[in-house]
């Protein structure tokens, strides 16, 4: 497949080189590509890309919230119905 | 005179936070980034994952936040009274994401907006920010979750106010207040919820996602909608094909029924749907256009490659950017023709209309018309002056803003080349100098076109009446290729993890 090319790293060497390579250089070529983006990434709107001193929220809790929030305006409609009612 | 005034301002200025980089002088300079501080405390942040999120478990955290954003679009906003006033955001709702008189009123807007305004803002220069200080990018990631939610109370308070769910006196400053709550909470749900898909704990960004979903939403409907509508002779169904089955089986004149169920102009027919499925094939078919550059590694002899450059270089961003311009200037220009009718510069931004004998307003004149498409290819052709400008103003804005993109969201030819660079990697034939010199004369290239072809494929889509608008399908089908993409090479890196161990 055509996409295998799309990461930059030297894709026309023969497979036995290429895994000799990711054995030695395995560390830091990882640490790159982690710290590099993509050119794929051009096309997504990136907006976070690292932590910042704020207000830690584990993400269940956002889960847990946004829910809540969906229970109180479900509430709220039961509520109207009843007094309206 | 004027010019030269505001030219020597504008050097003092350059001046002044020139001086505000350096440590000594930190508290002369003014920045804006600095202005952000004292509320970064209160900003809600999503904890970023410990180690590397499982595949399978990404997924569900995908899952769990497309079930939230689902059922939020679904759930009517507590407290309105009527929702059947015209809808200033009808052209766009599959584009942002949102459902009318539902908690996702407003949908993504406001996270675009915000995080397109700063963007080009400082890729213009005109906030200051230095991408190597950690703390400029959090101020900047701060300030664009502020800004977001500060739109979302903005539009909220504006849209309330302006009657859109009945008059604010007949509803009551409570419930107003209570509506605005609702609309600024599920504006900072989505907020989280894309900054916990981006962060790493899902796949891709909470704001494809759901547009992504509201797009295929909508086709879907179009095409198996079993609501019924009477038109004349006995009920009609409005999903396309349902009707095509329900039209063969019930009529007795058998091509007459075809016809109808292809072309009937009041509800969506087959010829839509086979529109649709077309403009997709087309986008995927362009997804597959790149210039390879031959590269190869400078450190290990004899090791070749190639580097991409996609045509659509920018992918979605030029449309998404032009739409989320677009809306946002319709918004405003039917709140001052609604105010003031007589005004000859409101006239010149748009004049409004209701939409044959339904409340819809539509552009009808002044710049707002010629930005909007035609509604039909006879409209197009009765209209040539409003077509002509029309495709012109969608090319030209697409590449303009998809030239800018590269250089905002760092895909710039000098960040390539730097990337390159730390990769130990060369362009064969070239030497690092040239290097640069031959990826700004491709990427650039490739990025104006290929925002130009995207706006062309959107006018296309529109004229022949593909489901969900031209927009709506272009950014839809790009998702859902990026997503593919991503699967493809997860599925690789996952391979490669169990070769190696």
């Amino acid at each position: 497949m055509s996409d295998s090319a799309a990461s930059p790293n030297p894709a026309g060497a023969s497979p036995r080189a290429a895994a000799i390579r990711r054995r030695t250089t395995n560390s830091s070529s990882k640490e790159k590509t982690s710290r590099a983006p993509g050119p794929s990434t051009a096309g997504m709107m990136r907006i976070y890309t690292d932590d910042s001193p704020g207000l830690r929220v584990d993400p269940v809790v956002v889960l847990v919230l946004s829910l809540a929030f969906i229970a109180s305006v479900f509430a709220l409609h039961i509520y109207g119905k009843l007094t309206k009612a | 005179m004027a010019n030269t005034l505001k030219l020597e301002r504008n050097s003092k200025l350059n001046e002044q936070t020139g001086q505000g980089i350096t440590p000594s002088d930190i508290c002369a300079g003014f920045r804006f980034l600095h202005l952000i501080r004292p509320f970064m405390a209160v900003l809600p942040e999503i904890a970023a994952p410990e180690r590397k999120i499982p595949f399978r478990q990404k997924v569900l955290w995908t899952a769990v936040t497309l079930f939230i954003f689902l059922v939020c679009s679904q759930v009517p906003l507590y407290g309105i009274m009527s929702s059947d006033s015209s809808d200033p955001l009808y052209w766009m709702r599959a584009i942002l994401a949102s459902n009318r008189g539902t908690l996702m009123e407003l949908g993504i807007t406001p996270i675009v907006t915000s995080g397109m305004f700063m963007q080009l803002l400082a890729g213009a220069n005109l906030i200051e920010v230095d991408y190597s200080l950690k703390e400029d990018r959090s101020l900047f990631n701060g300030a664009q979750k502020l800004f977001a939610v500060l739109i979302a109370f903005g539009q909220a308070t504006v849209s309330v106010m302006n009657g859109l769910y009945g008059r604010p006196s007949d509803l009551g400053a409570g419930i107003c207040l209570l509506l605005i709550l609702q609309l600024v909470v599920a504006g900072v749900i989505v907020v989280l919820l894309d900054e916990l898909l981006q962060k790493g704990y899902g796949l891709g960004s909470g704001i494809s996602l759901f547009i992504a979903t509201n797009v295929c939403e909508t086709i879907l409907w179009k095409a198996l909608s079993p609501t019924t509508y009477n038109v004349g002779n006995g009920p009609e169904f409005e999903g396309a094909l349902i009707a095509l089955f329900h039209l063969l089986f019930t009529r007795s004149n058998k091509s007459r029924a075809l016809k109808e169920a292809f072309y009937r102009d009041n509800l969506p027919n087959v010829m839509n749907l086979l529109a649709t499925v077309l403009v997709f094939g087309i986008v995927i078919y362009l997804q597959g256009f790149r210039v390879e550059l031959p590269v190869k590694s400078s450190r290990f002899r004899g090791q070749r490659g190639t580097y991409p450059i996609k045509l659509f270089y920018t992918s979605n961003m030029p449309i998404m950017l032009q739409s989320a311009l677009t809306s946002n200037m319709f918004m405003v220009s039917q709140m001052v023709f609604n105010r003031f009718p007589e005004n000859i510069l409101v006239r010149i931004l748009g004049t409004w209309t209701p939409y044959q004998g339904t409340n819809q307003m539509i552009a009808s004149g002044g710049l707002a018309y010629y930005m909007s498409p035609p509604h039909s290819i006879t409209e197009a052709l009765l209209d040539p002056i409003h077509t002509v400008v029309y495709i012109t103003f969608m090319l030209t804005a697409c590449a303009l803003l998809s030239k800018t993109w590269i250089e905002v969201s760092g895909s710039s030819p000098r960040d390539v080349a730097k990337q390159l660079k730390e990769q130990n990697m060369v362009m064969a034939g070239h030497r690092d100098a040239s290097m640069y010199k031959e990826l700004k004369r491709v990427i650039p290239t490739a990025a104006a076109f290929g925002g130009a072809v995207l706006g062309a494929v959107s006018v296309f889509a529109d004229l022949i009446g593909a489901i969900g608008s031209g927009t709506g399908i272009l950014l839809c089908t790009t998702i859902i290729y990026q997503y593919w993409e991503m699967f493809v090479k997860e599925s690789i890196e996952n391979s490669g993890d169990a070769l190696a161990f």
